[in-house]
């Protein structure tokens, strides 16, 4: 196994640390190409009026999953060495809730705000302002939740570990489920005119 | 574009078909790492070592003797690198000195070196950072444990939250660490997991 | 007037980040994040406010320390996050996209816009610290990777946006 390239020696820790801002100016550069630095456009999702998010979201994950898998599985990529992060089923099921909602209200995320503010757009300034405030104050009750925030632990598992199946059906079932979701999308757009 | 689309409709719907008749190949196996050093009450457990940073013991001086970037990946909070070398003239001799290093002999062979010059308050980390690891930083509750070690986990996770770790609930009794590492005797297993590769786990937590 | 040039395929500006961070991936073992930027920065404010001996007490600082990272500019994501801002900055520039405005629906004022986007940030912030993560550290990095709880955030995420949608009809529509 060849990859990933820090955990084999390859690459050192500055190098990883050099690695960050190039990977980050890529994924900035496309999330601007794409449109995602204009609020109205990420609302509008909520709305069925552009579904630009769900086609950019599920492209990539697509993209990454399946090369992911197919270089593990050819021996190029370690996946047992890349981060999965821990599943707490409660705190993230309501985080996403909560994230969800403000996503709705604020039209943008944590990184397609800096990508508008990067714009002009101040509005995205407000955004990351807001974000501070809203990381202090989960800070600043911590020690009243901190049960909660640990609480349905799964440890680091995937989705196929729990269904008890292969890693490659659950690739081929995403798969499928994002081909059909574009499928749909499609179907909408056209219906909307 | 539609012929663009068409082309990686087409090349998705074949990657993820051809992965339902596939799996991962398997990661390396973690190595356990022991040491043996004199008894002579030169060691100090990492929940006690976990106590006396959280009380602010100001005499205390953490010593890291692994490499510059094994250091810089992650390193006991508050903690100082120093190179073997520099070990003797380096350590002031009114100070308590806890050393680690990975579990090996490097730590154990620097307790040697100050204990002979004379330095009395000088302890070792035994299984060094994994033992940080495991016992501070992800101490993990069975999930047929007792009371006994309910109360004892309850504890152990207030000192893992101060530091930022995750405290691990719910794990199959394989997976908890026994003996040494619960702070019943000497000998014990180790999960394996304490390793490079969860170093370099927490080191690249967060998203 | 500047002419501006048209967004890209959304797939394949999808296609694009994937690669992105299929490239994080292979090249540092991990993948993209945005909150825990913000994180780190709420985390290095407090310890310069409270001293870094007394950061330690406090849960916002603790983990950066404990992965021995003592200031913003050692953490990977918020370097990667500077790369986000500067790429999006030189594609918007290039695009003759930049222009200091605010954005808003038809039926508000830039007022009340800036009000619902602080408002939105705050619960975004809570959230994600929440779910460990954000749209592309749980919902893209981890959805990749098939990490359950990932999509347990995709799921819920994507729920209460629709289903509240009616309610905040009136920022966009």
């Amino acid at each position: 196994m060849t990859a990933p390239l820090s955990e084999t020696g390859v690459l050192g820790p500055l190098g990883v640390l050099l690695a960050a801002p190039l990977i980050g100016f890529a994924f900035g550069w496309f999330l601007e190409r794409g449109g995602l630095g204009s609020a109205r456009k990420l609302a509008g999702q909520f709305y069925l009026a552009d579904l630009t998010v769900f086609k950019v979201l599920f492209s990539a994950l697509l993209t990454a999953m399946l090369g992911a898998f197919w270089l593990d599985r050819l021996g190029l990529l370690d996946l047992s060495l890349v981060y999965l992060p821990e599943t707490f089923v409660l705190p993230q099921a309501l985080g996403g809730a909560l994230f969800g909602a403000g996503f709705l209200v604020a039209g943008l995320c944590p990184g397609t705000s800096c990508v508008a503010a990067a714009a002009g757009r101040i509005d995205g300034v407000g955004v990351m302002g807001g974000m501070l405030l809203g990381i202090a104050a989960f800070n600043g009750v911590f020690n009243w939740i901190s049960g909660f925030y640990e609480s349905t632990p799964l440890g680091a598992v995937t989705l196929t570990d729990l269904a008890g199946v292969s890693r490659g059906v659950g690739v081929a079932v995403v798969t499928a489920v994002a081909l059909a979701g574009f499928a749909i999308v499609t179907r909408i757009e056209r219906a909307r005119g | 574009m539609s012929r663009v689309h068409s082309t990686l409709v087409i090349a998705a719907a074949i990657l993820g078909l051809a992965a339902a008749g596939q799996d991962l190949r398997t990661g390396a196996a973690a190595t356990k790492l022991t040491s043996e050093i004199d008894a002579a009450g030169g060691y100090i457990s990492a929940p006690d070592l976990a106590d006396r940073i959280v009380r602010g013991d100001s005499g205390l001086r953490v010593l890291d003797l692994r490499s510059r970037a094994e250091y810089d990946q992650l390193h006991i909070a508050g903690a100082s690198h120093i190179a073997f070398e520099d070990l003797a003239h380096a350590v002031p001799e009114d100070a308590t000195v806890v050393l680690y290093a990975d579990g090996g002999s490097a730590a154990a062979r620097a307790w040697m070196l100050l204990h002979t010059r004379g330095h009395r308050r000088v302890l070792v980390l035994r299984e060094g950072l994994y033992e940080w690891i495991g016992r501070v930083l992800e101490p993990r509750l069975a999930s047929d444990a007792t009371a006994a070690e309910r109360a004892a986990f309850a504890r152990a996770a207030e000192t893992s939250r101060f530091f930022g770790g995750i405290p691990l609930t719910g794990v199959p009794r394989a997976d908890v660490a026994t003996g040494y590492w619960t702070g019943i005797d000497r000998s014990g297993h180790q999960p394996a997991g304490m390793s490079k590769r969860a170093i370099a786990s927490i080191r690249r937590r967060g998203c | 007037m500047r002419e501006t040039k048209p967004y890209l395929d959304p797939y394949l500006a999808g296609a694009g980040i994937g690669l992105v961070l299929l490239s994080a991936y292979v090249l540092v073992g991990r993948g993209l994040g945005a909150s825990g930027a913000f994180s780190s920065v709420v985390a290095s404010g407090t310890a310069a406010v409270l001293g870094t001996a007394q950061a330690a007490t406090s849960p916002a600082a603790a983990p950066y320390l404990a992965a021995g990272i003592t200031s913003p500019l050692r953490d990977w994501l918020v370097l990667e996050l500077v790369g986000v801002t500067l790429g999006g900055f030189v594609s918007a520039w290039l695009a003759g996209r930049t222009r200091t405005a605010i954005e808003h629906g038809p039926h508000i004022g830039s007022g009340q816009r800036m009000y619902a986007a602080v408002g939105g940030g705050v619960l975004m912030g809570f959230g994600a610290k929440l779910a460990r993560g954000c749209t592309s550290g749980q919902a893209l990095t981890g959805g990749a990777l098939l990490s359950a709880g990932s999509w347990v955030f995709i799921a819920t995420c994507f729920a209460a946006g629709y289903a509240l949608a009616p309610v905040a009809r009136r920022l966009w529509r």
